[in-house]
């Protein structure tokens, strides 16, 4: 009996010396570690320079856009989203905000990104005529698709995510299923990954989705192809095309949104006031952000190595985003 | 010296790049010499499911449920089961699952099938030989345990996405029970039967089919219910590298928390699962009768 109390104590002591470790650091949270490579970096980045500079406390949840999103709109936590691609999230986010619930601590973590349809650049070398999007549809029989040789593919978005939703309503708006394509979901994002990387080291014809900054842009030099019509409007994006087609009826063709990036935090975080200023100054350059990915992918590095890679060669860069002390601090952990 | 204890002795991080390097840039320079023939080798394969997918999906909708109907009737010999199907697909046809439902059926018919075909004898094989058991056991638990993206990425890269991926995937987790189970039954066999047998000068061809196969039926039976079962497991899975069929909206249902798109999807692969495993237990159990029955007169 008595060993059982002791035990009891031991664990109540133990606790009641945890619980007073988080009290004392008063800035401990939990950041969005989500399931893309730049994402995990900066994640990763941030969590470093936080703990190691700021004396924080920060826990990395994995996690995707949707789930992240509500799960930090409905029960505040994870309070930290680094790179949040707000695009598919556009409405509830922007009520999320008019509620005080969540707030932008960056509006641009990273320059120079976008999302959109490219091509390899092979695709482009044999055919100089493709000059737009539009050129492309027309021509169905070179891209033809594995399952359907007749059709052309397009290989949208994984399941789920909400560009898969825009993906649907550009194929209707553009016409595309009477101009013979197929829409090929790829499933997930390894599936999207490996379909363009097999197609960019093979030089076949190639026609989907992707997105910047990524490691397999850059590796492949895979080219943005502009969609010959223009922006038709954030009112047919954002209540249409982004909705898919249960909701959205008669979308416009239409280029590509701009994407948004943001930093998006909580409330608790908000009242961190050192937190939110290394945030609003936390700024990636675009090219720096592709050669850390390629880095990244050709050493296989995890989130973590990516990030003590990147704070060891990039000093110029993230010495700006800190004082002084921060900076010393953050120099001499790694 | 405290660090040697606290730290684990590793490799240099650069030293384990360079391995890691090594082994992804020779599969890769793999990939591009031959990707393509290996592509080829499976193009029948992929011809094969796409036409029977097509002609599930093509067929109307009456005959397809008759069919079904039928082959459960044929399987159980008892109309209950085939009632239970007519209304279970009435259901999922309601409930707009149709198409999917009927990709998901083409993908799994053909995994099971391959799955019977080629594990049934690799069980028999391992019943007969110790040496055989003793290399297919790790294997088997290495097809079970390994997480399924590490071997699925390569079989990516020179397959692509598709159906003959997914096909891979399923089988690779679904082939291990059918065969662990064939070689069990047979192992289980009464020592004494097979006495009996021999003496009443059986070769051992004989004794395989007309003594060992037949006796082991319980335990091969459970070893199909189990791989009918994973291989349904499976379908989300087959559906992240681009297989079409109730997976598909799983996977959306999961990203986005759609509740009820994901349960009536999920359920329909469970009622899926059903059907197929009762009727064919239903059809071994009347196989085992009718050996039974053969063996007294």
């Amino acid at each position: 009996m008595k060993k059982i109390s002791l035990s009891i104590f031991i664990f109540y002591v133990f606790f009641f010396l945890l619980s007073f470790k988080s009290i004392a650091s008063n800035c401990e949270f939990q950041m969005a570690d989500m399931n893309w490579p730049s994402a995990t970096l900066m994640a990763n980045v941030d969590k470093f320079i936080l703990e190691e500079g700021y004396g924080c406390r920060v826990e990395l949840i994995p996690g995707a856009t949707t789930a992240t999103f509500v799960t930090m709109n409905e029960k505040g936590r994870p309070q930290v989203a680094p790179e949040l691609w707000t695009n598919s999230v556009a409405e509830p986010l922007q009520k999320a905000v008019e509620e005080g619930r969540l707030f932008s601590a960056s509006d641009g973590p990273i320059t120079e990104l976008g999302e959109g349809w490219w091509v390899t650049p092979d695709t482009l070398k044999r055919n100089p005529q493709f000059k737009t999007v539009l050129d492309i549809l027309e021509r169905p029989d070179l891209f033809p698709a594995k399952e359907d040789p007749s059709k052309g593919a397009f290989i949208g978005c994984p399941a789920g995510w909400g560009c898969q939703l825009s993906n649907q309503s550009l194929f209707i708006a553009f016409e595309m299923e009477k101009k013979g394509w197929m829409l090929v979901d790829p499933g997930s994002k390894a599936g999207l990954d490996a379909s363009m990387t097999k197609a960019a080291q093979r030089g076949d014809n190639w026609l989907g989705y992707y997105w910047s900054p990524t490691s397999l842009i850059g590796k492949y030099n895979m080219k943005l192809m502009d969609f010959g019509v223009p922006f038709a409007g954030s009112e047919n994006w954002d209540s249409c095309i982004s909705k898919g087609p249960e909701v959205c009826i008669n979308p416009k063709p239409s280029a590509w949104t701009k994407s948004i990036v943001k930093t998006i935090v909580t409330p608790d975080v908000k009242e961190m006031h050192k937190v939110m200023k290394y945030f609003s100054k936390r700024i990636f350059p675009g090219e720096v952000m592709n050669s850390m990915l390629v880095y990244m992918e050709d050493n296989q590095a995890q989130g973590i190595d990516g990030a003590i890679t990147f704070l060891e060669n990039f000093y110029d860069i993230w010495v700006n985003w800190v004082p002084k002390e921060v900076a010393q601090n953050v120099k001499e952990a790694l | 010296m405290i660090d040697f204890f606290t730290e684990f002795p590793e490799i240099s991080r650069s030293g384990l790049r360079d391995i890691k390097n090594a082994i992804d840039n020779a599969f890769r320079s793999f990939s591009r010499s031959y990707g393509e023939s290996i592509e080829n080798f499976f193009d029948p394969l992929l011809w094969f499911l796409i036409w029977f997918e097509k002609l599930l999906v093509n067929t109307p909708w009456p005959i397809i449920m008759l069919i079904i109907a039928s082959l459960c009737y044929l399987g159980s010999r008892n109309w209950k089961l085939p009632l239970a199907a007519i209304l279970t697909f009435t259901l999922i046809g309601y409930l707009g699952m149709w198409e999917d439902t009927m990709s998901t059926i083409a993908l799994i018919s053909v995994a099971t099938l391959l799955c019977i075909i080629i594990g049934m004898p690799l069980g028999i094989w391992m019943a007969r030989y110790d040496r055989v058991q003793k290399t297919l056991n790790p294997l088997l638990d290495v097809m079970q345990t390994i997480p399924i993206f590490v071997y699925l990425l390569p079989v990516l890269m020179l397959l692509g996405i598709g159906k003959v991926p997914g096909l891979i995937a399923i089988c690779v987790y679904a082939m291990p029970p059918i065969i662990r189970l064939t070689n069990l039954g047979i192992r289980l066999v009464d020592k004494d039967i097979l006495e009996a047998a021999n003496a009443f000068g059986a070769d051992s061809k004989q004794r395989l089919i007309e003594v060992q196969i037949p006796l082991a039926l319980p335990n091969i039976f459970a070893g199909i219910n189990q791989t009918i079962m994973m291989a349904l497991a499976m379908v989300v899975i087959a559906s992240m590298i681009g297989v079409r069929g109730l997976g598909i909206p799983v996977l959306q249902a999961i990203q986005n928390q759609y509740l009820a798109l994901g349960l009536m999807n999920g359920l329909a692969i469970v009622a899926l699962a059903i059907i197929f495993d009762r009727s064919l237990q239903r059809y071994g159990e009347r196989l085992q009768k009718y050996n039974a029955g053969h063996k007294n007169d």
